[in-house]
């Protein structure tokens, strides 16, 4: 045990403003931009899913088995806004993750009402990423002292107080934090499906990240041996009480495992190049549609680099089996349901999926709040439409089959006017044309010619840019776009990467 | 310096195998050429390996191509970047590419796009007139006046407008045609009909041919011009 601050996580800071307590400098701020901050993130959603109304929230709206990657990407690039030297930054994500949260609310299947915005839910949630940053510490070999605790403890007070103009309903002191934390794990988690769908499935299905999505082949046979042993890992590092309550029984020898692999975390951390173990760099590996909050040339480098690795990674993976022509490029309506329409992943179209859908948009574009709600709105008068018009049981939400009896309505009137909405709010500047920019924005790529406009794009990466410049999206052909891909009538690389990648 | 690698298909007739194999046993000429080009010094190096005609062959022999094309390409991705070589690709265009090679030739371009020490540009699905063609509807779209398009300006307008003009093609097979290959930049080119098929043709050949290219007076329409030397045939 040491006696300051463990060097692993002094490393690297650089100026600090002592008075600040996330910007760089902070040792909030510099985990989140480590690879390892992926353990915590991943045992503090076991816990936060344990909590009745974040379990509920998280069945009923999250995409997180279907698209776990675009999921993880927003997440980080959220969490890394939290932090940013600029206070307006922070202030501007905190108030677009209250609007966000603000819109899921439901019942869970006891009838119990969910609310993501409930403070209780949200200190929760801090409470358990600040526990799994100091288990993954202790894991590590690197337990924090008491002066590192209670600077990192305050660090996330003030991370929460960021969302929450009362200051959140953590308790003040680390002293007191403790006990909440007892209380929490024996008297409010419960063994909710929440928990059980992120080891069961998530680790078991992970769908293969954008790099390596042209290798389903390779990725199942890498995921069948690294699934069990992450669920292992995850489930040996919880509070052996909530194990217990869960019916998670501890496996030979998964503690040695757990501590070999935070072990190895802590030691590739110091050991490795910077670059490599910044999470920057490999979610810039894993999904080519990540976008750092750097400029200009850091960003640039960085993404050459990645782009290196990625393409070298796929040339040495076993090639896989090559689909026929035509299997790739047309997309069967149950496909489209499924990887499109149903975004949560449970099988059915309702509310929670075209939300999601709106959600990712509006993320994207980094809307404002007037953008956002007309964002939505649209979405939720889409939404209405398809209820009236497909919902033939009445259950409130459409099935599978519903969808494809009736697949001419989706070219409705309230899905128009989505189009057009979304039109409006990608045309940043106003002048009814989306530029190169503005298309970037929303689809992380540049212009793209989609079926009725094919040519070498794909394939084009020499250095000479073609397809940029002054190319330009007028409304009418950015609706129809829009209009053919949701109809399941044209394929396009860029909407399939806003929609139906994981 | 540029190759038109012809002969496949008689190598295999004349051993009475099917074509296909004659695409085959060409790898080994190719991986025999890029090292002796390597090792010359060669800095800018072409291989004609498909073009936009070949599509008109039976389909199961394009099939084959196709899959050789891609096979070679994840064997030698690696050894191709280790020796500092920018592989580049003309052409491929064609719809008709199946997306896992598209996606295999747009990375061997991203990993080695930094390289220097030689540009390997594979011609494939290549047709010179298209290029050309290419580069005229690009010049009128950006609205160039006409007394502003030269050759200088117009070859910007071409694929790759870095790479310099070919100084020597060497065509096996004892084939001499141009057959669409690079038409603009083999303008002032010197040709080199070695009577060996592509198959067999091996270093020892490429050294052969690259010997006759210097002892020719390359004149360039003119009389007196030196002859080129420096950025290397």
């Amino acid at each position: 045990m040491s006696n300051a601050t463990p060097a692993d996580i002094d490393d690297g800071i650089a100026s600090a403003d002592p008075a600040d307590p996330l910007g760089p400098g902070s040792m909030l701020y510099e985990l989140s931009h480590q690879v390892r901050w992926g353990l915590v993130a991943t045992r503090a959603i076991v816990l936060e899913a344990a909590h009745p109304q974040i379990g509920a929230a998280l069945i009923t709206n999250s995409t997180f088995v279907a698209h776990p990657w675009r999921r993880l990407r927003n997440t980080v690039l959220s969490a890394q806004r939290m932090v940013n030297p600029d206070e307006r930054v922070r202030q501007r994500e905190a108030a677009r993750l209250n609007r966000l949260h603000a819109r899921i609310t439901g019942t869970d299947a006891e009838g119990r009402p969910f609310n993501a915005a409930d403070p209780e839910a949200r200190a929760w949630v801090v409470a358990t990423l600040f526990e799994s940053t100091v288990t993954m510490c202790r894991l590590s070999g690197e337990s924090l002292d008491s002066p590192a605790l209670d600077r990192l403890y305050s660090e996330f007070l003030a991370y929460l107080a960021l969302t929450d103009p009362d200051g959140g309903k953590l308790p003040p002191t680390l002293r007191e934090f403790w006990p909440y934390y007892d209380f929490m794990i024996e008297e409010r988690l419960e063994n909710t499906e929440a928990v059980h769908i992120i080891l069961d499935r998530l680790f078991a299905q992970v769908p293969a990240p954008p790099l390596l999505r042209d290798s389903p082949a390779a990725w199942a046979a890498g995921r069948a041996l690294a699934g069990p042993v992450a669920t292992a890992i995850t489930v040996a590092s919880l509070p052996e009480r909530l194990r217990a309550r869960l019916g998670l029984p501890e496996l030979p020898g998964t503690r040695a495992l757990t501590h070999t692999a935070y072990l190895s975390t802590r030691l590739a951390t110091r050991l490795l190049p910077e670059a490599w173990t910044r999470l920057d760099t490999v979610m810039t590996m894993l999904d080519p549609a990540y976008a750092p909050p750097l400029g200009g040339d850091a960003l640039g480098g960085l993404r050459r680099g990645a782009a290196k690795a990625g393409a070298l990674l796929r040339l040495l993976t076993p090639a896989p089996m090559e689909p026929a022509a035509d299997e790739s490029r047309l997309r069967s309506a149950s496909r489209f349901f499924a990887e499109v329409l149903d975004q949560t992943g449970n099988g059915y179209l309702d509310w929670p999926d075209l939300a999601a859908m709106a959600r990712e948009i509006a993320t994207r574009l980094d809307l404002d709040t007037p953008d956002e709600d007309r964002l939505f709105a649209a979405f939720a008068d889409w939404w209405r439409e398809l209820q009236k018009e497909l919902d033939t049981d009445g259950d409130g939400r459409i099935t599978g089959q519903e969808y494809a009896a009736a697949t001419a309505a989706m070219t409705s009137s309230a899905l128009i006017r989505v189009a057009e909405v979304l039109f409006d709010v990608t045309d940043a500047d106003g002048d009814q044309t989306i530029d190169a920019r503005e298309y970037r924005a929303l689809f992380h790529t540049a212009f793209n010619h989609t079926a009725s406009n094919h040519t070498a794009s794909n394939h084009d990466t020499s250095n000479h840019d073609t397809g940029g410049g002054d190319e330009r999206l007028t409304r009418a052909e950015f609706v129809r776009r829009f209009l053919n891909f949701m109809a399941g009538r044209g394929h396009s690389d860029a909407y399939d990467g806003l929609f139906a990648q994981s | 310096m540029a190759c038109v690698m012809d002969g496949n298909g008689r190598w295999a007739a004349q051993r009475s195998l099917p074509r296909t194999a004659g695409h085959r046993a060409a790898e080994a000429a190719v991986i025999d050429v890029i090292e002796a080009a390597h090792t010359a010094g060669v800095e800018w190096l072409s291989l004609y390996a498909f073009s936009t005609e070949n599509w008109r062959r039976p389909a199961a022999e394009v099939d084959v191509l196709l899959r050789l094309v891609r096979r070679a390409i994840r064997k030698h991705a690696l050894s191709l970047h280790a020796r500092g070589i920018r592989c580049r690709f003309l052409g491929v265009s064609d719809p008709r590419i199946p997306p896992p090679l598209a996606r295999d030739i747009a990375d061997l371009m991203a990993l080695t796009r930094d390289n220097r020490r030689m540009t390997l540009t594979v011609a494939f699905d290549h047709g010179g007139r298209r290029d050309i063609v290419e580069a005229a509807r690009s010049l009128i779209r950006d609205g160039v006046p006409p007394e502003q398009v030269t050759e200088e300006s117009f070859a910007r307008h071409l694929p790759h407008p870095d790479m310099p003009e070919v100084d020597l093609v060497i065509r096996t097979s004892g084939e001499q045609r141009i057959s669409n290959f690079m038409l603009w930049q083999v303008a002032y080119a010197e040709w080199a009909f070695p009577s060996v098929l592509w198959p067999d043709f091996r270093a020892e050949h490429f050294w052969e041919c690259l010997d006759v290219y210097r002892r020719r007076d390359r004149r360039f329409g003119g009389v007196q011009v030196p002859t080129a030397t420096g950025k290397g045939p």
